[in-house]
C-alpha cells in the first residue's frame, strides 16, 4: 500500500507535509508490526480493502442497463476502415494528457482521507472493545496520535488547495471555478465529518475508560491492600490456592529454596504491585488527558471546519431549482422592462405635446409677426 | 434487494452515477469528481429522487443542463443522462469536438437506435475523441417515479402525450403513432427496471388497447432474443407463475368525472388548489409593504415558496391521503409534541443552572452532561422537525384559504352526493347562480359531473343551465365536448359506476377547538369521506379478483411470455392476483392514485400483501384538465 502510494507521488512534487504524513504512516506501519498481535491489527486492514475489490468484480444482479460500449467501439473501428482504409494510426492517445496541479492535489487528499478514515475504523474497533484485560493502550494511543496528526495535516493541505483554486481562479471559466470550488467544499465536508467521528471515538474511549476504571475498584484489592496491614496481605498470599498453582507452575525447584525469605520477598512482591498500580494509574490519567486534549483540539477544528463548510452554503436543493429561479427571474425583469416601457411611452406623449405646443406658437410667430 | 419502483430506479441512477459500477460503500471510497450532464427528461427524472446533497455525496461536483453553454473543464470525467433525440446527439457531438471533458460516459434514457450511435462515433472519430468515450449505456428509465407506489411519464413537454393530443379530432395517425411508441417506451422502461414480465390487461377499442398491443410485441421481442434480454436476471421458473403480477392499461375516456371532482384528501388537494409538482409545492404569498395606500397602483409583491414533499417527511406520508381536517388537526398535535420537546430542552438548560456554558460547571455534573450532549444531538432533529411542521402549517394554512375563498367544501359535499345519488340539499342552479361560490371553472367543473353523474337532463335544461353559466361567467365550450362524448360513450348505467359513496358531515367545531387549533375552521365542514371506489378502482378490483364486472369481462388479455400470441382473451390464470400496476393513458391525477391505494390497504390481509402502483402518462390537474377539454370543445 506505502509502495503504490509512492508511485503514484513519485511524479508530483510533494508538499512538505505529505512527507511528514508518509514518514508517520511508515512508523505506524512499523509499529503496528513490532506490537504484542500484530495479526489483528494487520488483517483487518487488509479487510478494509478486499471487500472493496471484490465488489467490483461482482456483477450486480439485477442490471436493468444495457452495455453498449462495445457496440459503439465496433461501429467506431469499422467507420475508421471504411473511411481511412485501414490507417488507424490517426488517433493519438489523449488519455494520457496532464492533469492540473489542482485535480492532482485533490485527488491525492482524496485518497488520504479514505486512508485515514481505514485508520480511523480500526480505531474504533479498538476503542469500543470493553474488555478489561485486553486493552491497547499503547496501541490506541499511537492510532490517535497518528490520525490527529493526519487530519491537521489534512487541514492544512485543504486549506493550500484553497489558495491554489483561488489563485488560479482568473485562468478558468466559470464552471471550471464551481468545479473546483465544490471541490473544496466536498473534500472539507467529508474531513468534517471525519473529525466529528473521530470525536465521538475518543468520547467512546474516554467513557470506557471510566467505565474500566470503576468496575476494577469494584473487583480489585488495591483499597483492601493499602489499607491493610501486611501480615493479613500476607497470610491472604499465603492461603491462595491459586497463586501458589501458579507459582509451583512457574518454576517447582525455586520455591522449595525461596521458602525461607518468603516474608520479606511477599513485602517486596506487594511494595511493587502497589507500585506498579501506582504507576499504571497514572498513566491511565495521562491518557485521560491527553485523550481530552485531543478532543479539545479537535473540537476547535471541527467548528472550523463547519464555519467554512457554512460559509460555503452548503445547498440542499435539486437540481431543478435553478431552473424555476430563472424563469422567475426572467418574468420578474419582463415585468420590470414593461413598466420601463410604460413610462417611456408617457415620456412620448409629453414630448409630442410640448412640441406640438412649440409648434403651434412657432406657426402663429411665422403668421403674425411675418 | 430493492423492492418498490422508486427505490430501483434510485440504485440505478446511484450505478450511472458510480460509472456503470455497483456503488460501495460511501465513506471509505476516495472520492472521484465528476460532471453531471443532463436534459429536461433527465433533470425530471433526478429531480424528485436525489438531492443535490446526495449527488454532491456521489462527487458530483457540477450539474448542468446539456443545452445550456456549458465551459470546458478538461480535466474532469462528465457523465451524460440524455434522452437518444437528435438535437442532444449533436449538441454531444459539439461537445466532443469542443473536447469539453477527460472523457465522457454517455447514458441514455432509453434505448439508442444504431443509426443514432453510427452518427456519434462519426463525430467522434471526426474530432479525435473515441478514446474519450469511455463507456455508452441505455439505461432504460424513461420514466419519473414520484412514490413507491406513483410513477408519471413525463413532466415538460408533457402536451405531447396528453388527453388532448390523443383525443384530438384532427390527430393523424403518424403522429398517433408516435405518442404510443413514446408510451410504450416508457413503459416498457418501467418493467425493465422492475424485471418483470406483467399480464396485460385493457379495454377494447381506444387508446389503451394500442398501447397494450404494442408493449406485448415490445416485451415478446425482448424475450425471444434470449442473449440480449433484459429479463434475464429472474430466477426460477416457477416462481413468477404465482407472483406475475398485472398490468392494467385503461384509457381516461372511462371515467372522466374523477378528473374534475372537487376532492378533500391532503395531497389531492395540493395538487388540485395549490401547485405540485414532481413532488414539490409552490405556494405565492402575498407579501404586504405595509401601507400601500398612497400607491393603488402598485401591486402587492407576490413570492412564491417553495417546499419538497419527499418521503422522508413523516407528516406527509401518513397524512397524505387523509381528509384535510384531520390532516389540520394532526399538524396542530405534531407542533404540542415538538413545543413539549423543545420545552424539555429549555428545562434542561434551566437545571444546569445559571452558568450555562461555564466548562467547569457542566464537568462537575457529569450525569448531566450526557443529557446536554443527548440534547444537543437531538437538537438538529428538532430544528428539521420544525421545519416539517412549519412547512405542514403554510401549506395547510394557504389550502385552507383557498378553500374558504372558493367554498370547495360546498362542490365536494354536492359532487360526492351526485356520484352517490344522493339527494341534494341545494339545487344545482342555486350554486351555479351564487356568485360568491368558487371560480368559474368550479362552476363548470360541477355541472359536468352533474351532467356525467346526475340524474339524466333534458336538452332544454341543459341550455338553461349554459346560460346560467354563460351568465357566471363561464367558459362552456368543455361542455360542449363532454356532451359529444356523452353521446358517443355508450355508458353503462352511472348508477353503478359511482356505488357505494358518501359522506357524512360531522361538528366540526368538536375536536378541533378543543385542542385550541389555530386554524380557524369556521365556515368549513369538516367532512368525513367513507370508503367509495371509483370506477378505475372497480376494474382494477374485478380483474385482480377474477370477479365477473359487466364493464371489466370483455377485456383483452396478453401474455408476452407465451410463444404464441394469440387473441383470445380468455384469462389462464386462475388465482388472485397479489400486485397490479395501473396504468392510465390520457393523464391521471391524485384522487385515483388515493383510492387506488386505499382499496389495495383494504384488501391486504397480513399474510396477503395486496400492492398496486399506479402510472399514468401525465400528471394534471382539474383546471388542466379542463383546459384540454375546451380546447376540444373549441376544435369541434
Amino acid at each position: 500500500m506505502l509502495a503504490r502510494r509512492r508511485r503514484n507521488n513519485s511524479g508530483s512534487d510533494r508538499l512538505q507535509q505529505q512527507v511528514l504524513h508518509s514518514s508517520l504512516e511508515q512508523q505506524w506501519q512499523s509499529n503496528s508490526t513490532i506490537s504484542n498481535p500484530p495479526t489483528e491489527v494487520s488483517l483487518s486492514r487488509q479487510d478494509c480493502l478486499s471487500p472493496q475489490r471484490q465488489e467490483h468484480l461482482l456483477i450486480h444482479p439485477d442490471m436493468t442497463c444495457r452495455d453498449r460500449s462495445n457496440e459503439f467501439l465496433s461501429v467506431v473501428k469499422s467507420l475508421q476502415s471504411r473511411q481511412s482504409n485501414g490507417v488507424v494510426a490517426n488517433h493519438k492517445n489523449r488519455a494520457l494528457h496532464i492533469r492540473s496541479e489542482f485535480t492532482q492535489i485533490a485527488k491525492r487528499i482524496g485518497k488520504d482521507l479514505a486512508n485515514t478514515f481505514a485508520k480511523l475504523e480500526k480505531l474504533t474497533i479498538l476503542a469500543k472493545r470493553r474488555a478489561l484485560f485486553d486493552d491497547k493502550p499503547v496501541e490506541i494511543q499511537e492510532l490517535t496520535y497518528i490520525i490527529k496528526q493526519d487530519i491537521n495535516s489534512l487541514n492544512e493541505q485543504i486549506a493550500q488547495l484553497q489558495q491554489l483554486a483561488k489563485s488560479q481562479r482568473a485562468h478558468y471559466g466559470k464552471h471550471q471555478q464551481t468545479h473546483s470550488n465544490t471541490v473544496v467544499v466536498a473534500l472539507q465536508s467529508k474531513l468534517a465529518t471525519m473529525s466529528n467521528n473521530f470525536r465521538q471515538v475518543l468520547e467512546v474511549r474516554t467513557e470506557n475508560l471510566k467505565h474500566q476504571k470503576t468496575r476494577r475498584e469494584q473487583f480489585s484489592a488495591s483499597a483492601v491492600t493499602s489499607t491493610m496491614p501486611p501480615s493479613a496481605y500476607q497470610g491472604h498470599m499465603n492461603g491462595s490456592v491459586l497463586l501458589q498453582d501458579e507459582a509451583s507452575h512457574i518454576g517447582n525447584g525455586e520455591i522449595a529454596i525461596d521458602m525461607s525469605g518468603s516474608g520479606k520477598g511477599n513485602l517486596q512482591n506487594q511494595m511493587q504491585i502497589i507500585d506498579e498500580q501506582d504507576a499504571y494509574i497514572q498513566s491511565r490519567a495521562d491518557t485521560m488527558q491527553n485523550i481530552e486534549s485531543t478532543i479539545v483540539e479537535l473540537g476547535s477544528i471541527f467548528q472550523q471546519l463547519a464555519h467554512m463548510v457554512k460559509e460555503q452554503e452548503e445547498i440542499v436543493g435539486r437540481i431543478d431549482h435553478n431552473v424555476d429561479d430563472a424563469s422567475q427571474n426572467i418574468e420578474a425583469a419582463h415585468t420590470e422592462i414593461l413598466k420601463y416601457f410604460q413610462s417611456v411611452t408617457s415620456n412620448r406623449w409629453l414630448m409630442i405635446k410640448i412640441f406640438g405646443v412649440l409648434m403651434v406658437f412657432f406657426i402663429i410667430f411665422i403668421v403674425f409677426m411675418a | 434487494m430493492a423492492t418498490s419502483l422508486q427505490e430501483k430506479q434510485i440504485n440505478a441512477l446511484k450505478r450511472m452515477l458510480n460509472f456503470n459500477q455497483p456503488p460501495t460503500k460511501a465513506t471509505n471510497a476516495e472520492p472521484q469528481w465528476k460532471v453531471l450532464v443532463y436534459d429536461r427528461f433527465g433533470q425530471d427524472i433526478i429531480s424528485p429522487l436525489l438531492t443535490v446533497k446526495e449527488l454532491r455525496d456521489f462527487g458530483v461536483t457540477l450539474h448542468v443542463s446539456l443545452h445550456s453553454d456549458r465551459d470546458p473543464i478538461p480535466d474532469v470525467p462528465a457523465i451524460y443522462f440524455v434522452m437518444p433525440t437528435d438535437d442532444n446527439i449533436q449538441r454531444i457531438c459539439r461537445d466532443f469536438q469542443n473536447q469539453l471533458y477527460e472523457s465522457y460516459y454517455l447514458n441514455f434514457i432509453s434505448a439508442v437506435s444504431r443509426q443514432k450511435l453510427e452518427d456519434l462515433a462519426n463525430s467522434a472519430i471526426q474530432s479525435n475523441a473515441v478514446q474519450q468515450v469511455a463507456k455508452v449505456f441505455d439505461q432504460n428509465l424513461n420514466f419519473i417515479s414520484l412514490e413507491n407506489e406513483l410513477f408519471t411519464l413525463r413532466h415538460q413537454a408533457r402536451e405531447s402525450i396528453s388527453y388532448y393530443a390523443i383525443n384530438k379530432g384532427d390527430v393523424k395517425d403518424t403522429e398517433m403513432e408516435a405518442i404510443m411508441d413514446s408510451i410504450v417506451d416508457s413503459l416498457f422502461s418501467v418493467f425493465v427496471t422492475l424485471s418483470i414480465v406483467p399480464i396485460i390487461r385493457c379495454p377494447r377499442g381506444n387508446a389503451a388497447e394500442m398501447v397494450a398491443e404494442k408493449l406485448d410485441k415490445k416485451l415478446r421481442e425482448n424475450l425471444r432474443d434470449a442473449r440480449n434480454s433484459l429479463f434475464s436476471s429472474e430466477g426460477v421458473p416457477g416462481q413468477f407463475n404465482f407472483q406475475r403480477p398485472l398490468l392494467v392499461i385503461l384509457d381516461r375516456n372511462l371515467d372522466l368525472a374523477t378528473m374534475l371532482h372537487h376532492t378533500w384528501t391532503y395531497q389531492a388537494l395540493g395538487h388540485d388548489v395549490l401547485d405540485l409538482q414532481l413532488n414539490r409545492m409552490e405556494i405565492e404569498e402575498v407579501i404586504d409593504d405595509g401601507p400601500t395606500m398612497n400607491s393603488p397602483a402598485r401591486k402587492p409583491r407576490i413570492k412564491k415558496k417553495t417546499y419538497d414533499l419527499s418521503s422522508k417527511d413523516k407528516i406527509w406520508m401518513s397524512q397524505k391521503g387523509h381528509p384535510f381536517p384531520e390532516v389540520a388537526e394532526a399538524v396542530q398535535e405534531e407542533l404540542n409534541a415538538y413545543r413539549q420537546e423543545e420545552g424539555e430542552v429549555k428545562k434542561l438548560k434551566a437545571a444546569l443552572g445559571l452558568e450555562g456554558e461555564d466548562d467547569t460547571a457542566i464537568s462537575m455534573l457529569s450525569d448531566n452532561t450526557a443529557r446536554l450532549t443527548s440534547a444537543v444531538t437531538s437538537l438538529p432533529e428538532l430544528l428539521e422537525k420544525k421545519r416539517q411542521i412549519d412547512m405542514h402549517m403554510n401549506i395547510a394554512t394557504a389550502l385552507l384559504e383557498q378553500i374558504k375563498a372558493r367554498k370547495l367544501d360546498t362542490y365536494f359535499e354536492t359532487e360526492e352526493k351526485m356520484m352517490s345519488k344522493a339527494a341534494l340539499n341545494k339545487s344545482l342552479m342555486d350554486i351555479i347562480s351564487d356568485p360568491e361560490a368558487g371560480k368559474p371553472e368550479d362552476k363548470v367543473r360541477l355541472f359536468i359531473i352533474a351532467l356525467i353523474c346526475g340524474p339524466p337532463l333534458t336538452e332544454a335544461e341543459i341550455d338553461q343551465y349554459c346560460v346560467a353559466l354563460q351568465a357566471a361567467n363561464c367558459d362552456i365550450s368543455s361542455i360542449q365536448y363532454v356532451r359529444r362524448w356523452k353521446s358517443y360513450t355508450k355508458l353503462q348505467a352511472p348508477s353503478s359506476q359511482y356505488a357505494g359513496g358518501g359522506i357524512s358531515s360531522t361538528s366540526m367545531f368538536s375536536s378541533l377547538l378543543s385542542k385550541g387549533s389555530q386554524f380557524v375552521m369556521e365556515g368549513v365542514k369538516n367532512l368525513v369521506v367513507k370508503g367509495h371506489n371509483l370506477p378505475t378502482t372497480r376494474i382494477v378490483d374485478a380483474l385482480m379478483e377474477l370477479k365477473s364486472l359487466p364493464d371489466a369481462d370483455d377485456f383483452h388479455y396478453f401474455d408476452p411470455k407465451l410463444l404464441r400470441a394469440d387473441a383470445s382473451s380468455v384469462p389462464r390464470n386462475k388465482s388472485p392476483f397479489q400486485e397490479a400496476y395501473v396504468f392510465m393513458v390520457g393523464g391521471g391525477n391524485y384522487i385515483e392514485f388515493q383510492n387506488l391505494i386505499d382499496y389495495a390497504k383494504s384488501k391486504s390481509a397480513p399474510g396477503m400483501q395486496k400492492r398496486i402502483v399506479y402510472g399514468c402518462s401525465d400528471l394534471v390537474n382539474a383546471a388542466q384538465f379542463l383546459n384540454q377539454l375546451s380546447q376540444l370543445g373549441q376544435e369541434m
